[in-house]
């Protein structure tokens, strides 16, 4: 048994796969058409054998209800980890990206929280 | 971008406000007017966090509510056109075509065949995403088991 998939739920699969390839710099795995929805997944250039991410659609009125009550309580669904914090809130600013906390140190880690305009937080951290 | 959890307390009202149905809908500058922020910014900010304008926000939430009404099958075009808040037949369709690829009445005709109970959404148009791997083609995973053992 392995961890080779996790998936987060997105609001709009196009809006999604541009996202998290143009602005975070995810490489796509996947986009396979579905019925009216497509089975896509990323991985990282820096991990291409880590866990793919799939970007599922949001169609599942009960997905929905769980992502916007987790969103609006500011509660990250998914982390991912950098090396350089400060350096890719600079070039995730840049790319219009809005952050709703700045890096800053929490306990071991340096912490930082974006939106993905998909409907979901998204939290960065570097170990110390 | 930088919002303090006040900026994004006031976006995330917005987006309930913008999913309501009010009768005359509120214009943008109301709803901005409405959660304190200037029109500007609003749609700026709404922008960056959502990943698309307000306006187009609630076109998209009225076009997906009626897909799913028009999935029920117990409304007709017109009702459903009327209930999702938009005045014109002509325009609804025109922009669910154009957004969905189909005819309201077509999608219905569509979906309707694949309703197991009646009133109820079928699994196609509301699925979990793990269910879709099930309806891949074998390739999508000979592909991955490959990458698995080049790596």
């Amino acid at each position: 048994m392995r961890i080779k998939l996790t998936s987060i739920m997105v609001d709009d699969q196009d809006k999604a796969i541009r996202f998290y390839t143009d602005v975070l710099g995810f490489k796509q795995k996947h986009d396979i058409p579905v019925g009216e929805y497509r089975w896509i997944t990323v991985t990282s250039p820096d991990g291409p054998h880590d866990v793919e991410l799939a970007l599922e659609p949001n169609a599942n009125p009960a997905g929905k209800t769980f992502q916007e009550a987790m969103f609006k309580q500011g509660i990250p669904i998914a982390a991912f980890e950098v090396s350089d914090i400060k350096g890719e809130f600079a070039r995730l600013t840049a790319k219009g990206v809005a952050f709703l906390r700045p890096p800053a140190q929490a306990g071991p880690v340096t912490l930082a929280v974006f939106a993905d305009t998909c409907g979901n937080l998204i939290q960065l951290y570097q170990p110390a | 971008m930088l919002l303090r959890h006040e900026g994004f307390r006031r976006l995330c009202r917005a987006r309930d406000l913008l999913l309501e149905d009010r009768e005359p809908a509120p214009s943008i500058v109301d709803l901005a007017r409405e959660v304190h922020i200037s029109p500007f910014h609003f749609i700026r900010q709404f922008e960056a966090v959502f990943g698309t304008t307000p306006h187009q926000f609630r076109i998209q939430a009225r076009l997906d509510r009626a897909r799913q009404l028009l999935a029920r099958g117990q409304h007709s075009v017109t009702d459903v056109c009327m209930e999702v808040g938009f005045s014109s037949l002509g325009s609804f369709s025109t922009l669910f075509a154009r957004r969905l690829g189909e005819a309201p009445s077509a999608y219905q005709r569509r979906i309707r065949r694949s309703v197991q109970v009646p009133g109820e959404l079928p699994a196609a148009i509301t699925p979990g995403c793990l269910c879709l791997m099930s309806q891949l083609p074998a390739t999508a995973f000979s592909r991955t088991v490959r990458s698995f053992r080049e790596a």
